[in-house]
């Protein structure tokens, strides 16, 4: 079982909840259970470039890495714009 | 019912509403924090709201709200398929469909897409004879992208449609959407170093139909102000007489006379600021014969820029037109143009700008 954070405005897009509890077999799948998968990956599947991903507050490389238990994923917007 | 103006910015939207004189505004908002709104309407067959919306990290989708922005639902899934092999860059213009066809609604973006909804804006199809256009190959995307930014029902025919992409030009389609031709004929590609009147390639801005007479479409461009009175087969240019600038990117209408329009010119593609140091509306009344320069309340003292989707147009007797700077101002006429009054100010980077009835 994760633990998945969302930021806010994320959060707002999933009705109001910033925190979800998903088992799934991997990172990916676990997102991928998220109301807000559209927002998350493009049409091809692929992670939108400036979306983080830290698990256990390390930044990912490999979402396809299995899901531990106790695992706490944070969803981090890259930092920039105006 | 009143007048509300839609205003999108870059940093959500706001609902602008009008008492009876259309001379007192009130501010609501923002909804949609984070998003960035490109266009939103009120979907006269329905109330519902619809936006298209962007975020630099979450993508580009649409909203609507059936409530009036109480709450919002967001499209899910909105993507162009695998063997186009483009993807869904940004959301410009929701328009709804033919009053017939109450739950059809059209979605335009980049790169050069349209989509089509068939239940009210809950889920959204690629039309794929946009995707897949034999001349699409020769379109070239302007500095907004690939844009299909304007999209057009004919009231007096279900199955006629018109868009128009920046830089790939406009598009007819008599068939619902299943085939589009090319609708260019008279129009400059001035940037062009050889052929200045191509098939396609055209840089509009802005293309609207006038709603009483269907048959007659205006267009801004980056090459000048035009008319058709043949469904788009044929464009003349209208630019002089008046007007100081061909380039501009606004563009609105009287429903009421359809030899009335209103554009915003600027000095040129190379200086994209009001001409003259002023912000100046422009208006025909003779079909673009001749155009006057409209000034009353407006700033003298600006170097202002208003965006494509930057003036709308309400049904009302006079016509309200209004406006929406870069710099966050809006500017309503309530008398066709007559008189100015500064709305709201300092809202953030405008968008668009749309009227609607609202309760």
């Amino acid at each position: 079982m994760a633990v998945i954070l969302l930021p806010s405005l994320l959060a707002r897009e999933a009705g109001g909840e910033g925190r979800f509890e998903i088992d799934a077999p991997t990172v990916r799948d676990a997102l991928r259970e998220l109301p807000v998968r559209d927002l998350l990956f493009d049409e091809r599947g692929d992670l939108r470039p400036l979306v983080n991903v830290y698990v256990n507050s390390v930044q990912a490389d490999d979402l396809g890495a299995p899901l531990e238990p106790e695992t706490e994923i944070r969803l981090v917007a890259a930092v920039a714009g105006g | 019912m009143g007048v509300a103006v839609l205003v999108g910015t870059r940093k959500g939207l706001f609902v602008l509403t009008g008492n009876e004189t259309r001379r007192g505004w009130s501010v609501e908002g923002p909804h949609l924090t984070g998003w960035e709104v490109f266009h939103a309407m009120r979907d006269p067959r329905t109330g519902v709201v619809h936006t298209a919306t962007n975020n630099w990290v979450y993508g580009a989708t649409a909203h609507r709200s059936a409530d009036l922005g109480e709450t919002w639902e967001r499209a899910e899934g909105i993507g162009l398929p695998e063997e186009s092999g483009l993807t869904w860059e940004k959301s410009w213009h929701v328009e709804p469909g033919h009053a017939d066809e109450p739950e059809t609604l059209w979605l335009g973006g980049t790169p050069g897409a349209l989509f089509r909804s068939g239940d009210g804006g809950s889920t959204w199809e690629p039309v794929q004879s946009v995707l897949e256009h034999p001349t699409r190959e020769k379109w070239n995307p302007g500095a907004g992208g690939l844009c299909c930014h304007s999209i057009q029902v004919d009231p007096s025919d279900p199955q006629r449609l018109y868009i128009a992409i920046s830089a790939a030009g406009a598009f007819r389609s008599d068939d619902g959407g299943e085939t589009w031709e090319p609708k260019n004929t008279g129009v400059a590609a001035d940037f062009f170093p050889d052929d200045n009147f191509p098939e396609v390639g055209q840089c509009v801005h802005k293309l609207l139909v006038h709603p009483a007479r269907p048959e007659r479409l205006w267009q801004q461009n980056h090459c000048g102000v035009y008319r058709s009175d043949d469904r788009g087969d044929t464009w003349e240019r209208l630019e002089g007489n008046g007007l100081p600038s061909g380039f501009g990117f606004p563009l609105a209408l009287d429903p009421a006379d359809p030899d009335a329009a209103y554009v915003v010119p600027e000095e040129g593609a190379e200086n994209r600021v009001t001409p003259e140091g002023r912000l100046g509306v422009y208006r025909t009344r003779d079909g673009g014969a001749s155009w006057e320069l409209l000034e009353n309340g407006l700033p003298q003292q600006a170097w202002q820029s208003v965006m494509r989707e930057g003036m709308g147009f309400d049904r009302r007797d006079p016509v309200g037109i209004y406006l929406g700077t870069q710099s966050g101002s809006v500017w309503v006429s309530p008398d066709a143009g007559g008189e100015w009054i500064e709305a709201a100010a300092y809202l953030p980077t405008i968008l668009s700008v749309e009227a609607a009835e609202w309760p």
